[in-house]
């Protein structure tokens, strides 16, 4: 198992620099999370979730953009398929994540790794491959570095958590937000999310079908059934118009 | 404040796909080479579902509600997280009140 002896080979005050190094490297997306964390508790618990229960939400789930989702869609008491469903769909670019990750972590032995993929969101992603991109580049025999991800990923888990309880303590005292046009928040952070992932006018092409369809489903049925209609007709045409 | 049953079994059923995801690839994928077809899929899918979401904003009846769409729209493609959430809530209240449903 030469695996388990790399994994375990660098010494600890080298550790500790490295995952410091990643605390650091984190602090301007930590500071960039904060506002999608406060909107994000404010808005559950608009929907009725309390104090406690968002950060067991973002500190169990850890995932913005499927959380934002769920919350949109929560009833009393939830729909268990849609939310899901929808968690489902909107996560599965992990899938690919980790699989662009693998060969990065291959010294390492999966009771390491596992654990640690917790974490893995786009951004702690982002930045561990493109840190260990570069280690390889600097000819570092092990080019990904465990304690430096793990720095980055403390830092971005403890900012979401804390700040979306702190916005849904915060929420109450706005009140009902969709009175004033709070209401548009929601839409506005879901186009920002959405120039995030913005990569070109052929990739957006299935949104519009989504769009379109999820208008239609959304005046003709009753329920939240626009949500899978429009997904899955957008992702069918995604399927449909992706190069042999 | 005694967290919701109802609740918590819909949060802990939303970690347990999400989680599934972040190890799936890695433990499943990590070998393999995906077609581009399943790719362009796993690409297009979050954005489908982030913009059946908040599909109900584009069909309101209210011209208000959809002149501050608009504005809210434009100001996402320019503009960071907190002035594009303050342009849409500000834009709203405003056109609300100059345009009565």
């Amino acid at each position: 198992m030469t695996g388990m002896t790399q994994g375990r080979s660098m010494p600890v005050p080298e550790r500790r620099a490295e995952l410091a190094r990643g605390l650091r490297a984190s602090l301007p997306v930590m500071i960039g999370f904060i506002p999608f964390a406060l909107v994000l508790g404010a808005q559950a618990s608009a929907k009725g979730l309390g104090a406690l229960e968002v950060p067991i939400l973002t500190g169990l789930n850890f995932g913005g953009g499927s959380e934002f989702a769920a919350i949109g869609l929560w009833t009393s008491p939830p729909h268990l398929l849609l939310i899901g469903g929808v968690t489902m769909l909107v996560n599965c670019r992990h899938l690919l994540m980790g699989a662009a990750f693998a060969p990065y972590l291959r010294h390492l032995p999966r009771r390491q790794v596992l654990p640690a993929l917790f974490f893995m969101c786009d951004e702690s992603w982002a930045m561990g491959l493109a840190d260990a991109r570069l280690g390889a580049r600097a000819g570092r025999s092990q080019p990904f570095s465990l304690a430096y991800y793990l720095g980055v990923s403390i830092g971005l888990y403890a900012t979401w958590v804390a700040f979306t309880a702190l916005g849904a303590l915060l929420g109450p005292v706005l009140g009902d937000i969709t009175r004033y046009g709070f209401d548009m928040a929601f839409p506005a952070v879901f186009l920002v999310l959405l120039r995030g992932m913005w990569k070109s006018v052929r990739a957006a092409m299935p949104w519009a079908v989504s769009l379109a369809v999820a208008i239609a489903v959304y005046l003709l049925v009753p329920g939240a059934w626009y949500v899978p209609a429009g997904a899955v007709a957008g992702v069918l045409a995604a399927c449909a118009w992706a190069r042999p | 404040m005694m967290p919701d049953p109802a609740t918590l079994g819909a949060i802990l059923l939303m970690a347990i796909v999400t989680y599934a995801t972040r190890i799936g690839g890695y433990l499943l994928l990590g070998d393999r080479i995906l077609s581009p077809r399943m790719t362009a899929v796993m690409d297009a899918a979050p954005g489908c579902v982030l913009v059946s979401v908040i599909a109900p904003a584009f069909a309101a009846g209210r011209s208000a509600d959809l002149i501050a769409l608009v504005a809210t729209l434009f100001a996402a493609t320019r503009l960071p997280l907190l002035p594009t959430v303050l342009i849409g809530v500000a834009s709203a209240a405003m056109l609300r009140f100059m345009l009565p449903a």
